[in-house]
């Protein structure tokens, strides 16, 4: 059992026991420093601003993501994708990391034959109980934002979970800890005074593929959403580029 | 480790921790950002031990975590000043230099012929005896200096040690790297503001203007600067300008991108001089400024007389002159020099897309002459005299030999003139010449001499040979490409497994001290060479006077008056950093006025030529008479006894010489410069490779990718699996001239071989360049970065199956030349001719 299971198999006692999900976790290990996780009668809903603006393409949150949970090579809890276009000299490239958008209205949780995978009421982030997960790949292939993976460790679907064993502990997630360019913002979008409400507040905001409905948690600022798919039309050089094996965006 | 005490200090560095009789309250506490990490399977706390990474040169502090007696995972160090506590993803893949299956545990002895890639396990003992006999034999010969030390990233601590070990044992035959790496802009620095390392000082400046740095890729002090420089661009509205070949991705991040010809940086500098020297735009600041400068032959000139020595030399570098050799419309030139006039203050910044290139120290000097006539050098929110810890630190036993050396260090006969950090490219060239002797112990630390050199050929041939080196031993905790040639390999622990103080450029200007901490114990029986050296004096007889590198470490906080009052060793081993709080930002270094203690001694006198006072008795001279007959300049070594420098009638600190005798001025004319027989102020001197080209041939350029550093990290699978091709980049016109379509394969072809590879079509770079990333191409360094297991051994890693990249890229080294700046040394990978075609 990993330490997500505990968790979750304690949101399932409580919720047989109709206490409702607002309960702070007992954590594993003692708390010592502050706690991010909602207070009595608050549902959070946890999100990421990522400042395009910002992001440098360092790679640094790829590889924070990697060795946190020692993901297997050839998949990717979180990559970055770099948006190279236009006419010499007029040429731009900007990054757009990614990860898990903990979506609103997850189109990976209702394929799931064995419910082994949901919304938590608590914060938001849609997590997996990998006891329950029977590994047929429904939810990877659900994700449009090839978000999850089986991992060849263990065989079952895996993806970004906001780093809830950092979070909830008061720790930021392991690629904000790292963001050379506090690109990477994360916070309570339901609280009014979080960063990252005061960012989708302020600034103009996108999602990715907001025409599937999934309704992302993950916002962008100024993000390149062009793919090599806007060239064909308008006869423009666009190359994406991407650290993951998967080569086309999705 | 981080003791409760500490952690609560970290936990006070975050906003308010917002608890009440145990229950949170409404007001949610905003997470911390560091310095802890949990377990995501147990959700047990990880143990967080507080060091410093050493992936590239900036040697960020950060923390390592442990579970379970592993290295799990690397952050950054929170209370740093010079990181804020963020990594780039080199620093992150730290732990992969530990976790490697192709580490080297144990030591190795050659069994067939050398490169054949047979080997044995031997012991310490065994190894040690066979090593410390050769070199106790050349000792009792009196040829110590037949023993080379060939190093590479070698800094700080690790430094300071092993020089001690070499020092002592008698031998300054010694090679570095720093040829391949930015020579052209120390040696260049140092002939205009004295001792090396600019610091860029975004936090205060209004203005970036770029030759050719991809700071935030890649630095010498890279996190530091990058993480400042984005957020002053973003939240300040600050306009970074860059010139560069290629579209890096600092120049992405810029506000505008100014394509240049490769290698001719200096004559876009010289017109932006010439533009704010006839237009006046020097006025204000950087007339201010010219009061310390040398201007012409005449230290004692006026500021008219040295406006008008600018105007003059300037004439002819007309930004439509600049045009026609770098490609840089005039228009644009003129623009941007009136632009970096008027900010205030503007950071000029430079780095090897610059100065890697001929005469590449000669654009270092452009550059410092562009930042001191805007008035921008050593003064907030400009190019600054960089500050570091000084660590004080044992200094090992008193009475030393008289050190020998092989005067191979510095190149071909005419490669440089002014090599002053060497041309360590040529350093096998010189042992094959053979005219100045040859080492009988080669040993080669921290550095791929194979492949991080140009001329991969010849080098591989060299160090083949046994009757040009007869012994060669490397010491690497992998089998890299030079590990593969040596006869003994000795294990080095990773960085991971170190201990070590550090002293690099606080980009606050105020230093930093910090200290490198093993995560665990070292892993097999890998040993820091740091310990190794302390060995090896004990067996040859002349102990260091420490037991250990950690002694050694703990030794120097205590010794060092900053860090032992904050508590010495247990202090920096618990908090890992330390810096003073009351400390301002250190500034205008050479507007301190000198004490007349200082300067009205006996022993010190001011000569007349160059207003230097210096004293006689450390220039090794006899008395005042002949300190003042033979002249400061014409002292051998006078720089060292560099005292202050007269400006106005006061004696002032000015710019302290470092390698050279400079006056103390700012020197945009150089004495040094002129009696070498080049050109005194700095100048545009044609490339003679550029006039030979034929309008098919091409320029190849070199450049590093933000997810590898050099050499020696394409053993960390994490990195690897992010960068591991480099196709060369082409311009769609280019390419069409060609024939050449996106991922056609290609042939690279210049006067040192030939080069198969792939090209990448993109008009993110400049017509008639190509350009090819290293890092790629290994055919050593275990099965991350060659495929190929490192010999003798045994661990597996079920990662090495799951690697699913098929091409591990092609290394331009193999058609580089080991080709000098004839000022520097510097090895010029930014400027080499190439005919391209269809393979
Ligand atoms: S991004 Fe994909 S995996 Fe993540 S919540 Fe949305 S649909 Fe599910
Ligand atoms: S929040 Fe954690 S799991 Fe998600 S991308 Fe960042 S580091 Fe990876
Ligand atoms: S760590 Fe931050 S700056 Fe670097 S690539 Fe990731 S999001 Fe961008
Ligand atoms: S810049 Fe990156 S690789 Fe270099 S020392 Fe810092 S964290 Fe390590």
């Amino acid at each position: 059992m990993t330490y997500h299971d505990r968790n979750i198999s304690r949101r399932d006692m409580v919720k047989a026991t109709g206490l409702g999900a607002a309960v702070a976790t007992t954590a594993v290990a003692a708390p010592k420093a502050a706690k991010a996780v909602a207070a009595p009668g608050h549902q959070a809903q946890y999100a990421m601003v990522i400042d395009v603006r910002k992001c440098i393409g360092c790679q640094a949150c790829t590889i924070a993501c990697k060795t946190e949970y020692e993901v297997p090579l050839g998949k990717h809890r979180s990559w970055v994708e770099a948006v190279e276009k236009g006419t010499y000299p007029d040429v731009s490239r900007s990054f757009r990391p990614r990860l898990c958008n903990q979506c609103s209205e997850p189109a990976c949780v209702p394929v799931c034959p064995a419910d082994a995978t949901w919304k938590r009421d608590e914060d938001g982030v849609v997590v997996i109980n990998k006891d329950d997960c029977i590994a047929c790949g429904r939810c990877v292939e659900a994700c449009p934002y090839d978000a999850r993976f089986l991992n060849p460790v263990g065989g079952k679907a895996d993806k970004c979970d906001f780093c809830l064993h950092r979070v909830e502990q008061g720790l930021v997630p392991s690629c904000v800890n790292t963001c050379q360019g506090k690109a990477r913002v994360f916070g309570d979008l339901n609280d009014p005074e979080s960063e990252v409400s005061k960012l989708v507040a302020d600034h103009p905001v996108t999602v990715l593929l907001q025409e599937t409905g999934t309704k992302p948690n993950v916002y962008y600022i100024d993000a390149d959403h062009a793919d090599p798919a806007d060239a064909r039309f308008a006869g423009q050089y666009v190359r994406v580029d991407t650290n993951r094996p998967v080569e086309e965006r999705r | 480790m981080l003791d409760r005490r500490s952690l609560l200090k970290i936990g006070a560095a975050a906003p308010a921790v917002a608890v009440s009789g145990g229950v949170l309250n409404q007001v949610r506490a905003l997470p911390i950002s560091g310095g802890k990490d949990f377990s995501p399977i147990t959700g047990m706390e990880r143990k967080a031990i507080p060091s410093a990474c050493w992936q590239c040169v900036t040697r960020c502090p950060s923390i390592s975590y442990v579970e379970d007696g592993r290295l799990v995972k690397i952050e950054g160090q929170p209370n740093s000043i010079r990181t804020h506590g963020v990594m780039c993803s080199k620093g992150q893949a730290g732990v992969n230099q530990y976790s490697d299956p192709d580490r080297i545990l144990h030591p190795m002895r050659r069994v067939g012929p050398r490169g054949s890639g047979q080997w044995k396990r031997i012991s310490w003992d065994e190894a040690l005896e066979e090593l410390t006999g050769r070199l106790q034999k050349l000792r009792d010969d009196g040829t110590p200096e037949k023993f080379m030390f060939h190093y590479g990233r070698m800094k700080a601590s690790h430094s300071k040690l092993i020089n001690t070990f070499l020092a002592n044992y008698g031998t300054a035959s010694k090679g570095n790297h720093t040829a391949i790496c930015e020579a052209a802009k120390w040696t260049g620095q140092e002939l205009t503001w004295g001792k090396h390392y600019d610091n860029w000082d975004f936090d205060n400046t209004r203005f970036v203007l770029n030759f050719g740095s991809n700071v935030l890729e890649a630095h010498t002090n890279h996190v530091p600067s990058a993480h400042r420089l984005i957020a002053r661009i973003t939240d300040h509205n600050v306009r970074l300008v860059t010139f560069d070949v290629r579209l890096s991705n600092t120049a992405a991040k810029s506000s505008e991108w100014v394509p240049v010809v490769p290698g001719t940086d200096r004559a876009v500098v010289l017109a932006m001089c010439n533009v704010i020297m006839s237009e006046d735009l020097y006025k204000g600041d950087g007339e201010e400024f010219l009061k310390y400068c040398k201007v012409t032959a005449n230290n004692a000139a006026t500021v008219e007389e040295k406006v008008a020595a600018l105007k003059t030399h300037l004439a002819e570098y007309t930004p439509e002159w600049a045009e026609g050799v770098s490609g840089v419309p005039a228009g644009k030139i003129a623009e941007i020099a009136r632009e970096v006039a008027m900010a205030k203050p503007a950071c000029i910044i430079s780095y090897r897309g610059a100065v890697a290139s001929y005469h590449g120290a000669d654009t270092e000097r452009a550059v410092q002459m562009l930042a001191a006539i805007t008035g921008n050098i050593d003064q907030p929110g400009g190019r600054c005299k960089a500050v570091g810890a000084s660590w004080k630190y044992p200094k090992g036993p008193k009475d030393k030999p008289k050190a020998r050396k092989l005067k191979i260090a510095d190149g071909l006969p005419g490669a440089a003139k002014l090599p002053t950090h060497h041309v360590s490219h040529q350093v096998l060239k010189m042992i094959k010449d053979g005219s100045h002797g040859r080492p009988d112990v080669y040993m080669s630390y921290c550095y791929t001499a194979v492949y991080a050199n140009g001329d991969v050929q010849e080098n591989i041939d060299i160090l083949k040979d046994e009757s040009l080196i007869p012994f060669s031993v490397n010491v690497n905790p992998y089998y890299d490409e030079s590990a593969a040639l040596a006869d003994l390999i000795l294990p080095d622990t990773p960085f991971t497994e170190r201990w070590g103080w550090e002293d690099m450029v606080s980009p606050a200007q105020i230093p930093e001290y910090y200290i490198r901490q093993p995560a665990v114990k070292p892993l097999g029986e890998c040993r820091d060479f740091a310990d190794v050296c302390i060995d090896m004096a004990e067996r040859m007889g002349f102990p260091l006077g420490y037991k250990s590198h950690e002694e050694f470490v703990q030794a120097s906080c205590e010794m060092t008056p900053a860090v032992k009052a904050a508590g010495g060793f247990e202090y920096m081993k618990a908090n890992g950093v330390y810096h003073d709080p009351a400390a301002k930002p250190a500034f205008y270094s050479y507007k301190k006025v000198l004490s007349p203690e200082k300067y009205q001694k006996e022993t010190v006198v001011k000569d007349p030529q160059t207003g230097t006072y210096w004293d006689w008795k450390k220039a090794k001279l006899e008395s005042a008479e002949e300190a003042l007959a033979k002249g400061y300049l014409k002292t051998k070594g006078s720089y060292k006894a560099y005292v202050g420098v007269e400006v106005d009638g006061q004696v002032l600190s000015g710019f302290k010489p470092d390698k050279v005798n400079l006056s103390g001025l700012f020197e945009i004319y150089s004495d040094v410069m002129k009696d070498a027989d080049l050109p005194a102020m700095p100048s545009w001197t044609a490339i003679p490779e550029y006039e030979a080209k034929k309008p098919e041939d091409l320029i190849l350029t070199t450049y590093k990718h933000a997810a590898q550093i050099h050499s020696r990290s394409a053993n960390c699978k994490y990195l690897t699996e992010v960068f591991h091709d480099n196709p060369a980049w082409l311009n769609p016109e280019t390419a069409k001239t060609k024939g050449i379509a996106d991922g056609d394969a290609i042939k690279v072809i210049s006067a040192s071989g030939e080069l198969l590879t792939t090209a990448r079509v993109t008009p993110a770079i400049v017509p008639g360049a190509i350009a090819i990333a290293h890092h790629c191409g290994h055919w050593e360094y275990g099965r991350y970065a060659s495929g190929k297991k490192a010999p003798l051994v045994e661990a597996d890693e079920a990662d090495a199956d799951r690697i699913w990249w098929t091409s591990k890229g092609a290394h331009p080294n193999w058609i580089i030349g080991n080709r000098a700046d004839p000022i520097s040394g510097q090895l010029r990978f930014m400027d080499t001719v190439v005919k391209v075609e269809k393979a």
